[in-house]
């Protein structure tokens, strides 16, 4: 998940100068696009399976 | 965490990580093989050499990785959830993880087909596409995972932007 390079902190990046002190950073733009895509693959995925083929075929294989 | 711990458990991580990527590289090999080949003999060991490095390769190195992941994320200043790459990284991890775990029955189907008869139904040939598919699937989240390690894209989480307040106001006094 991680490696050893330094972290880097939150005071000497440009997010505190965009944001201050007294307000958290906002959500980057690239976690919300990789949230979206996750989502929509995750939906993809369940519609995909209750529309049989995904694991009620694999089910119907079994039988 | 001791630096010597923390070095031990991220190489863990990377050789556990790498080795998830090589190990669906060669299910996927194998089952293009089981698709594409002609001889029933070749597509037999494909889909017995499929079962055996879904359970004895992939699953162990997804696991792996994935502890190994959180352990080092949290032996480390980096933390599990002060900054969203690693987040998410967590996030698609135990995703693809437990997409792994879930299509290990169709795994086993298309492996215990091949071993008990020579040729296999054609009732098996959406699972054997769907195997090509799924392999191709992980190499690309397994390829995204390590983009993020590599970039690691700016973005702390609230989480992570209070914890390191808390951490400097002691300094100050």
């Amino acid at each position: 998940m991680a490696d050893s390079s330094t972290p880097p902190r939150a005071n000497s990046s440009d997010a505190v100068m965009r944001h201050g002190r007294g307000s958290p950073p906002s959500t980057p733009r690239w976690v919300k696009v990789f949230g979206t895509i996750v989502i929509v693959m995750v939906l993809l995925f369940v519609v995909l399976h209750l529309a049989g083929l995904g694991l009620g075929g694999h089910m119907h294989h079994m039988q | 965490m001791t630096p010597s711990l923390r070095k031990i458990t991220l190489t863990a991580h990377v050789t556990s990580s790498i080795g998830w990527f090589g190990a669906v590289a060669a299910f996927l090999a194998l089952a293009v093989a089981g698709l594409s080949s002609a001889d029933s003999q070749l597509m037999r060991a494909a889909y017995l050499g499929m079962g055996l490095t879904a359970w004895f390769a992939i699953v162990p190195l997804a696991l792996a990785s994935l502890l190994s992941g959180v352990v080092s994320s949290l032996g480390s200043k980096w933390g599990l959830a002060r900054h969203y790459w690693i987040l998410v990284k967590l996030v698609i991890t135990i995703l693809i993880t437990i997409l792994l775990l879930v299509h290990m029955q169709p795994v086993d189907i298309l492996a215990s087909a091949a071993a008990r008869t020579t040729v296999l139904s054609a009732d098996l040939g959406g699972l054997r596409i769907q195997m090509v598919a799924y392999a191709v699937a992980a190499l690309l989240a397994l390829l995204v995972l390590t983009a993020l390690s590599v970039y690691k894209p700016q973005g702390m989480t609230r989480y992570g932007w209070r914890k390191q307040h808390e951490e400097r106001m002691p300094s100050r006094v």
